[in-house]
């Protein structure tokens, strides 16, 4: 505790080099929880699609009510359905008109005649939908089936671009952070030379000169994490509506506060170790004990 | 306590600091080292906190060579060596108390004890209360003291002072020869480095006089009469 407020009193006295330190810190940081956040997510809505397994099998007008009985019959023999709802055409337009009840124009023309019956199937297992999509293509009566699974495959790749670019873009920033640790650090080494040298004269341990760098190192790595969290935190606050808006029936607000202590835990731990390594980098390069 | 046994010291651009010194020192022994700029009084107190390594010879601490003594334990040979520099080597954001804490903290004492043995030291030196005040606020026979001070308060059992009237007017260096005397009276072995005459033939302590690195006399109660 003590070296910790020797470290804090020796950071105030050169503040604009400790600012500069956590300063870069807190963008690698900030940067790091926002790839954090698009991947965690994108997996929530991956998560979400992929927990609804729905296809919808649209039937064209030739098709008679028996002929549509007789292939949910055959799909549900399959035993992997969970649910199968027939919607007609009455039902279609009721729906339709709930989607659009905020535009006029489209609702106007629009008569029951037009839009198609369908059945919406519920499968027990995301896996399964591809044989179910394939029975069904394959009536003369279906007209056109939509499954979420290019929506699936779509998502999969964005979600791997993210964390692709994320890697990048993160590995950059954190390099650009060791550098300014190195270089801060070194500069205190050389401002307190003349201490360093008097302390090892008197008898003080490696580790004892040492311990102040490394403290000060973990220091700016907490603080700019901490500075990130903060800022993402306000940040999901303030834009919470609109982001929850995109996403529509996809709830992920309000998000547990235990997820933003785990974030800081997780990027403090991370911040410290950079400045850790920082400070033992530059001990090696700058620090001559004799 | 300290010994040197066929001792020399070339320096990489080739110029010979010591060249085949033999020297005993006994505990409790007040040595002036005298010579002129250059013969290598320096060069032999920097041998022993191993500043410097002999390029020949042996340094004996209490029979320990001191340069076989590893980096990670040179620690414990410098906590029993107190030293005195020529340029003091006070940190000047710090005051006279936090100078002297220095030797004490690096020893992991605590708080309460740093303040005891701190103020015990000022008091010996007789800087007390100037105990808050910062270096560049003292006279140079204040800022000598504090230099003691924070070379004594670890209670090493040799002090190591080289030139450290060097500054100092003809009176002040006296009084700072004097309280290196008291300490020494108390059991510190003292090794003074020294070209100043009229302090070293008033004291009549033993001195051993260099000459380009080689030991030109050493006598009991000695003389030094400048070249």
């Amino acid at each position: 505790m003590n070296q910790i407020k020797k470290t804090v009193k020796l950071l105030r006295r050169s503040p604009y080099q400790a600012l500069a330190a956590a300063l870069a810190m807190s963008l690698t940081f900030f940067v790091s929880s926002i790839f954090i956040i698009l991947i965690i997510g994108g997996q929530i809505v991956l998560n979400y699609i992929e927990q609804r397994p729905e296809v919808i099998v649209f039937f064209n007008d030739e098709a008679n009510q028996t002929e549509i009985d007789d292939l949910t019959a055959n799909v549900r023999s399959t035993g992997l359905t969970k649910e199968i709802k027939f919607v007609s055409k009455e039902e279609a337009l009721a729906i339709y008109r709930e989607r659009n009840k905020d535009d006029p124009l489209l609702l106007e023309s629009v008569t029951a005649d037009f839009l198609p019956r369908s059945i919406d199937i519920s499968v027990n297992r995301a896996a399964d939908i591809k044989q179910i999509t394939d029975l069904t293509q394959a009536s003369e009566h279906v007209d056109k089936v939509i499954t979420p699974e290019n929506l699936v495959e779509q998502l999969v790749k964005w979600t791997k671009t993210i964390r692709l670019g994320g890697l990048v873009f993160v590995s950059t920033l954190l390099s650009v952070s060791f550098l300014i640790i190195i270089m801060v650090i070194g500069m205190r080494i050389a401002i307190r030379r003349e201490e360093v040298s008097i302390m090892s004269l008197v008898g003080a341990t490696k580790w004892y000169i040492a311990r102040p760098f490394f403290i000060e190192g973990a220091l700016y790595g907490i603080l700019g994490a901490s500075i990130s969290v903060l800022l993402i935190y306000v940040l999901l606050l303030f834009y919470s509506p609109q982001i929850q808006n995109f996403l529509g029936d996809i709830r992920v607000f309000p998000i547990n506060p235990l997820f933003f202590l785990y974030l800081w835990a997780a990027e403090a731990l991370a911040a410290a170790l950079v400045g850790i390594i920082g400070a033992a980098i530059a001990l090696y390069r700058y620090l001559k004990i004799r | 306590m300290l010994e040197f046994i066929a001792v020399s010291k070339q320096f990489p651009d080739g110029q010979v600091a010591l060249d085949d010194i033999n020297l005993k020192i006994e505990g409790s022994d007040f040595v002036f080292i005298t010579g002129p700029s250059g013969a290598g009084k320096s060069t032999l107190l920097r041998l022993i906190t191993k500043e410097l390594v002999s390029t020949s010879g042996q340094v004996l601490f209490n029979e320990d060579d001191i340069a076989k003594i590893p980096e990670n334990k040179l620690h414990i040979l410098r906590r029993r060596i107190g030293t005195v520099f020529q340029d003091f080597k006070l940190l000047l954001s710090r005051t006279v108390f936090e100078n002297v804490a220095l030797s004490l903290e690096v020893l992991k004492k605590s708080d309460s004890e740093i303040e005891k043995e701190v103020s015990e030291a000022l008091e010996k030196v007789g800087i007390l209360e100037k105990a808050d005040y910062f270096p560049a606020q003292l006279s140079g026979g204040e800022v000598q003291r504090t230099a003691i001070a924070r070379a004594i308060v670890s209670k090493p059992e040799v002090l190591l002072a080289d030139e450290p009237t060097g500054d100092l007017d003809p009176k002040t260096a006296e009084q700072v020869v004097e309280l290196l005397e008291k300490i020494n009276k108390e059991g510190t072995t003292i090794l003074m480095a020294t070209h100043n005459a009229a302090i070293v033939n008033k004291f009549k302590k033993r001195v051993v006089h260099l000459k380009k690195g080689k030991i030109e006399k050493d006598q009991k109660e000695g003389k030094y009469e400048p070249d």
